[in-house]
């Protein structure tokens, strides 16, 4: 798969603790992704952070380590991100999703170039 | 809500195994030993602080455990065990971060105040009895 010029950057914001039939929410958007043939995923935990409820998580502090945030950036072309779109809006019913142009300069795999 | 309630719910079942190991350990430390030495609570202190130190690298690490089983483990277990384990986690937290001054503050905090707060305690039983 070849990408390159104007895309989209979608940005999950969750916790880490948010379920989706029985796994963990980042996974089943990470598959879900892959099963739509999305470009690319990546998952992040921070380490420090609060949400909309304004209840600050960190790793600082055990009481408040049980459910830390994730980030989960996704890269792909406008109309990839917008087959997602209404999918994610189901799974995600506590966090924040932000949409950014991504100017995608390299996306390539080791072989590529034996493709 | 659903949520919050299987949260208690793995704790106070960690809770139950580390209450019982706390009481199990710290007696079979304490009569190994034979001594007017506190040394069971030493122990399980000790053996607390090294098993919570080394889940939560785990966890910060190397991305180790749910936050299920984090939470049977550090919060039910651990936290039955010995909140020193706690104290002992957060205040290497607050050196690591550089934090030096908040970090002398929890020690003393906890071990001067904590000390003091028994005392206190003590006296105003005592004082209200007679």
């Amino acid at each position: 798969m070849k990408i390159e010029g104007e895309g989209q950057l979608l940005r999950i914001f969750i916790s880490e603790d948010k379920q989706w039939e029985g796994k963990p929410l980042y996974e089943a958007i990470l598959y879900l992704a892959k099963e739509q043939s999305i470009a690319g995923v990546t998952v992040l935990r921070g380490f420090m952070g609060f949400g909309a409820h304004s209840r600050i998580r960190t790793t600082k502090i055990l009481r408040l380590s049980d459910d830390l945030p994730v980030v989960i950036e996704i890269v792909d072309k406008e109309e990839k991100i917008n087959t997602l779109l209404p999918l994610l809006d189901t799974m995600v019913t506590e966090g924040m999703m932000t949409l950014e142009r991504a100017n995608i300069i390299v996306y390539r795999t080791p072989n590529h170039e034996d493709e | 809500m659903r949520w919050n309630l299987l949260k208690l719910g793995i704790i106070g079942l960690g809770g139950f195994i580390g209450a019982i190991a706390r009481y199990t350990l710290s007696g079979v430390a304490q009569q190994m030993f034979n001594t007017s030495f506190p040394i069971g609570t030493l122990f399980v202190n000790i053996l607390g602080c090294i098993l919570l130190g080394s889940i939560m690298t785990l966890v910060q690490d190397y991305s180790y455990f749910t936050p299920s089983i984090r939470l049977f483990i550090t919060v039910g277990i651990l936290g039955a065990l010995t909140t020193f384990s706690t104290f002992g986690y957060e205040t290497v937290e607050l050196f690591l971060a550089q934090e030096t001054y908040l970090a002398i503050l929890n020690i003393i905090g906890n071990v001067v105040l904590g000390i003091l707060s028994v005392w206190l305690g003590s006296s105003l039983i005592r004082l209200i009895a007679k």
